[in-house]
């Protein structure tokens, strides 16, 4: 269901303006020692906990710009950066 | 029919007729007729049979609160005729009637009633299993309303609109009304949703005086002109809400816009606040035969009457429980309804001046009787009432049976909003115990039936709404909870259900034929929660969604001492609020698609367009599907293709070649400015995405190509692999700035060299070469590439110069047999070539190595991070792999296998990736995605194909490519 996003450069649109980019899950760690099954894990798996979450959106149809937000899955509601929820 | 043509609260033109056909009838209605009034005028009176039992049914609501009154129109099963305006030359017809309504074969179902207890598919068919098959295909039969044929399309026209809003009033009422007025003057964008085709809810259509001696209609009237001339407010009629969600998203659809009666239209607002106004739809009374034709709510015959000058009946019995009933008595008097009796419910908290109304007309007043039967076999022709607890009986003749018990708040939005409802004693209403933030309610739907006081709290949702935005409102807010509290409270209401001393035969929910019965036989089996009851006994489960049986249900489990905790329990509310055809969520499908500058020169060339993707691109320029003549002229003479459909891109700034070396597997830190770089693009999981060509154009500043399908997502992708960077880099999709023509041919430089003064001799451009030179003034990028095999030119030009480019070229290559080819040819071309195409010769799981292209890769820039790095280290020997082969058919006569074939031995091996016959090979060739251990030369691939019948095609793997191995032809 659609909703709304904040892009940090253009304020708050409807939901439908955007691409889902994942869970955050932080830069990409250093491939020297990875094995390929931490490297699949960073790549593929996800945590998908109900609750607020860090993650990526593209704003496709608006400025093309990657950023990320907190949102409470279970509402669908943003929630701001500073909040105490966003500590994981 | 005579209608009462010189009411000022009609909503049609008299002297407007519109005609319209009903089954064989030729009938006509009037402009602003629903197709229910236009039938009803017209002296219908049985409107179609009822789900289960075949029962006649008629019109008892006007807002489609259930399924009584669907029709068949213009072919549309399961029209609400309700809520749908005549137009001129609509063909109407009824449904789930043999041969017709008034005669139905299948009426004997009512008599078999007792053999369908509730539940009665669920507990009597599926046990034993085996009986389940058989009855499935006669359940089907009988569950279904309505024919719809295979090849049906929908007519009328959808669309959709995502307007933003701050506050979104759902319910033009006067509550709705007064809420959006009072956004509206604070500034604020007002979005006012009504399902009517007009403003006014429960009072437009209403000759008595509020309480300043004005007359409800001329109130409601002056409310609804200022709304429509407030340029804040943007009113949407007949248009009832689906949906209300998270975050102030309400979701509507607007049903036909005259004359087009399917013309749909969804909206999605987004709204900072939502108010709901959504009113109060009637609540039944309960009795034998309570929906026989002829029994209708006291709203639908008041508003017959009043808006549509449509004479209910001549004679009628009122069975009601509010003032409304007892104002319609009045008035329907007054306009030519013989008013038998009327029956009241309630002992006291009658309305006085109503009550002395009817002792002026001699209407006779029943206090605390109601009706207990209706008789008659397909209409009603005789009411039995009865006194409290059902003594004393007396049957009066009528035709018409105004019953209404109550009424039951609509509060589906506010539900769905997120409101927690609790059954309030007082108005015997679930009303909203808490509200969610920026969620407002006002009027009727909060049990207030004065005017004045629905008036008042519309203005104080609207004040609260605006005060959510940020405006102080708390003086005007505290001024409005103030007069309210000088205004008549929230009405009681009666929690009536079922008439006392009635029988068997008393439907709580018209849909799905439920009776009270299969109620109690579903608390009899342990139920005792309304919802649960709901899906047993199929209570509310049909196209009204539950607006008949709404609080009837709960308050008749309650009232039978079921509930577990004593209390009524609502039962849940779920999108859509409102039945909404299919067709109106699919919208019209748009099919958009992109012309390349050239669209025009490759059609008048013969040109066989082919849609792929977005793009219409030409597969070939002749008959022949193999389009042998095309090859051969690019492999002999010269051809052009129209490659404009490639992805171009420009990059740009001090950090892009970071970003380059990050999404290409190549080292780009060595691009010179005379060279084009081929590469290509992997995933995480060193899976192929891409491949393309980049030529540096000046400082930091770079230029590449895309496949065609991925030019949609190139910026997307590469910005994602970049965004923890902050690097300093500016992208342009340049695919439609740019079109492609690939020049081709052992002859492309003695045409090329004819239209320019540029040097493009082998010793001054050389294979893999980028120069930029001039064609008539025109810059061109041009890169010696070779996908086809051959010397080739890919030529960049500015897209609005690409048509005199391509003609110039033609032109000068007349005398040496220059021709366009098509994506066939090209197919052919590059597969003799063993060329891989993204997608053809690769697939989500397919590496940069399984394709053979890992020399492409530079193991050695860890500075990079590139993209797909570390999977491609750890697949670079990964055993058991589908590794690409090249193929030559055992046997050069034998037929072609198709793309896509099964490689075969105990198992599936791989599969055929393309695979042509090569004129120049003089046989056919493929390339096949095989398993590792079959990779080697010399391999034997078996083919299996479709309906080859066990019959498999043998393969050799061979050595690639199978046309010029040393490249010989590309460095001409
Ligand atoms: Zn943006």
């Amino acid at each position: 269901m659609a909703f709304t996003i904040t892009c940090p450069i253009c304020g708050p649109r409807s939901g439908y303006e955007f691409r889902y980019g994942g869970e955050d899950k932080g830069p990409r760690p250093d491939p020297a020692q990875m094995t390929p099954e931490a490297w699949c894990d960073y790549v593929h798996m996800t945590d998908s906990r109900p609750g607020v979450q860090k993650e990526w959106w593209y704003h496709r149809a608006g400025c093309g710009t990657w950023f990320t937000i907190y949102r409470d899955t279970t509402t669908n509601l943003e929630v701001a950066p500073d909040s105490p929820e966003t500590v994981a | 029919m005579i209608r009462l043509n010189h009411l000022p609260t009609l909503r049609i033109k008299p002297g407007a007729p519109r005609s319209f056909r009903y089954g064989r009838r030729r009938l006509q209605g009037v402009d602003g007729d629903t197709v229910a009034t236009a039938l009803f005028a017209n002296g219908v009176r049985v409107f179609g049979r009822s789900l289960k039992y075949h029962r006649p049914r008629g019109l008892y609501s006007l807002d489609g609160e259930s399924s009584n009154t669907l029709v068949n129109v213009d072919g549309v099963p399961n029209v609400c005729a309700e809520t749908t305006l005549l137009a001129e030359g609509m063909r109407v017809s009824s449904q789930n009637a043999f041969p017709g309504p008034d005669f139905d074969l299948l009426g004997f179902m009512d008599a078999l009633s007792w053999a369908m207890p509730a539940g009665f598919y669920y507990r009597v068919l599926h046990k034993p299993a085996r009986l389940w098959p058989l009855a499935v295909p006669f359940i089907r039969k009988m569950a279904g309303v309505g024919t719809l044929s295979a090849d049906f399309q929908a007519p009328g026209r959808r669309d959709e609109i995502y307007p933003a809003a701050d506050v979104c009033v759902i319910g033009a009422g006067v509550a709705g009304m007064s809420a959006a007025l009072a956004a509206a003057e604070a500034g604020l964008r007002v979005v006012l949703f009504e399902s009517r085709p007009w403003p006014g809810g429960a009072f437009e259509y209403r000759p008595g005086t509020a309480r300043d001696g004005v007359a409800y209609y001329r109130k409601t009237a002056e409310l609804a002109a200022a709304v429509q001339a407030s340029p804040h407010i943007r009113l949407f009629l007949n248009a009832p809400v689906i949906g209300v969600y998270s975050d102030g998203l309400v979701t509507a659809f607007q049903r036909g816009r005259p004359p087009h009666p399917f013309d749909e239209r969804y909206i999605e607002v987004r709204a900072a606040s939502v108010v709901a106004a959504t009113g109060c739809s009637e609540r039944p009374l309960l009795f034998d035969h309570n929906e026989r034709p002829g029994v209708m709510q006291a709203g639908c015959a008041h508003r017959l009457a009043r808006t549509w000058g449509i004479l209910p009946g001549r004679t009628a019995v009122f069975s009601v429980g509010h003032d409304l009933g007892l104002e319609a008595a009045v008035d329907l008097f007054d306009l030519g309804v013989e008013i038998a009796a009327v029956a009241e419910l309630r002992q006291d908290g009658l309305d006085r001046a109503l009550v002395d109304a009817l002792a002026q007309r001699r209407i006779p007043l029943l206090r605390g009787w109601s009706v207990t039967k209706a008789h008659g076999r397909h209409r009603v022709t005789r009411v039995t009432l009865a006194g409290p607890n059902g003594r004393f009986r007396k049957t009066i003749d009528c035709d018409l049976l105004v019953a209404s018990a109550g009424f039951t708040p609509v509060t589906g939005p506010l539900t769905l909003a997120g409101a927690r409802l609790a059954f309030d004693a007082h108005t015997g209403f679930f009303l909203p115990a808490s509200l969610p933030p920026r969620v407002h309610a006002a009027g009727r739907l909060t049990g207030r039936q004065d005017w004045h006081a629905v008036a008042v709290s519309g203005r104080l949702a609207g004040l609260s709404a605006v005060h959510d935005s940020g405006i102080d409102r708390t003086a005007a807010i505290g001024e409005s909870i103030d007069e309210l509290a000088s205004l008549p409270g929230p009405a009681r209401g009666t929690q009536f259900v079922l008439a006392p001393g009635s029988g068997k035969k008393a439907f709580i929910c018209f849909d799905e034929d439920a009776t009270v019965k299969n109620v109690d036989q579903a608390m009899d089996k342990g139920f005792d929660v309304p919802e649960l009851i709901k899906r047993f006994a199929s209570v509310g489960t049909g196209p009204g969604q539950g607006g008949i049986p709404g609080h009837n249900l709960p308050l008749y489990v309650h009232q039978s001492g079921a509930s577990p905790d004593g209390h009524p329990r609502p039962t849940t509310v779920r999108v859509p609020l409102t039945p909404t055809f299919l067709a109106t969520y699919a919208g019209t499908r748009l099919d958009m698609s992109k012309r390349t500058p050239l669209h025009a020169l490759q059609v008048a060339d013969g040109g066989r367009m082919e849609r792929l993707g977005v793009w219409h691109r030409a597969r070939r320029f002749s008959e022949d599907e193999r389009s042998r003549e095309e090859i051969l002229a690019v492999r002999t003479a010269v051809g052009m293709l129209d490659a404009s459909t490639l992805g171009k891109f420009r990059i740009f700034g001090p950090d892009a070649v970071k970003v380059l070396d990050r999404v290409y597997v190549g080292d780009m830190t060595r691009v010179p400015r005379t060279r084009a770089k081929y590469s290509a693009m992997c995933n995480e999981d060193g899976c192929l995405a891409d491949d393309g060509v980049i030529v540096c154009t000046g400082d930091n500043d770079y230029y590449f190509t895309t496949s065609t399908g991925r030019a949609g997502m190139t910026v997307e992708w590469i910005r994602y692999h970049t965004r923890f960077d902050d690097w300093d880099f500016g992208i342009v999709n340049l695919t439609d700035a740019y079109g492609v023509i690939n020049l081709a041919g052992p002859e492309a430089r003695t045409v090329l060299q004819r239209v320019t003064d540029a040097d493009v001799s082998n010793e001054a451009f050389p294979y893999m070469g980028y120069r930029e030179f001039a064609v008539d003034e025109i810059p061109v990028r041009a890169m010696r590439l070779g996908f086809v095999g051959e010397l080739s030119f890919e030529l960049h030009v500015p897209a609005s110069w690409m048509v005199h480019v391509w003609n110039r070229l033609m032109a000068a290559g007349g005398d040496l047999g220059i021709r366009p080819f098509g994506l066939e040819a090209q197919n052919t071309l590059r597969l003799e070539k063993c060329h891989v195409i993204i997608g053809s010769e690769s697939e989500q799981r397919t590496t940069l190595h399984d394709v053979g292209l890992g020399f492409l890769w530079h193991r050695d820039k860890p500075w990079a991070k590139t993209v797909g790095d570390t999977a491609l280290r750890q697949t670079e020997h990964q055993p058991g792999r589908l590794k690409l082969v090249g193929f030559r058919m055992a046997d050069p006569t034998a037929p072609l296998p198709g793309d896509g074939s099964v490689i075969v031995d105990r198992r599936i091996r791989g599969y055929v990736c393309t695979a042509r016959y090569s004129f120049t090979l003089k046989e056919p060739v493929g390339l096949a995605l095989v398993d590792d251990a079959l990779s080697a030369e010399g391999s034997s691939l078996a083919i299996h194909e479709d309906g080859c019948g066990g019959r498999l095609a043998r393969a050799v793997v061979t050595e690639t490519p199978f046309y010029d191995p040393e490249g010989l032809r590309l460095r001409m």
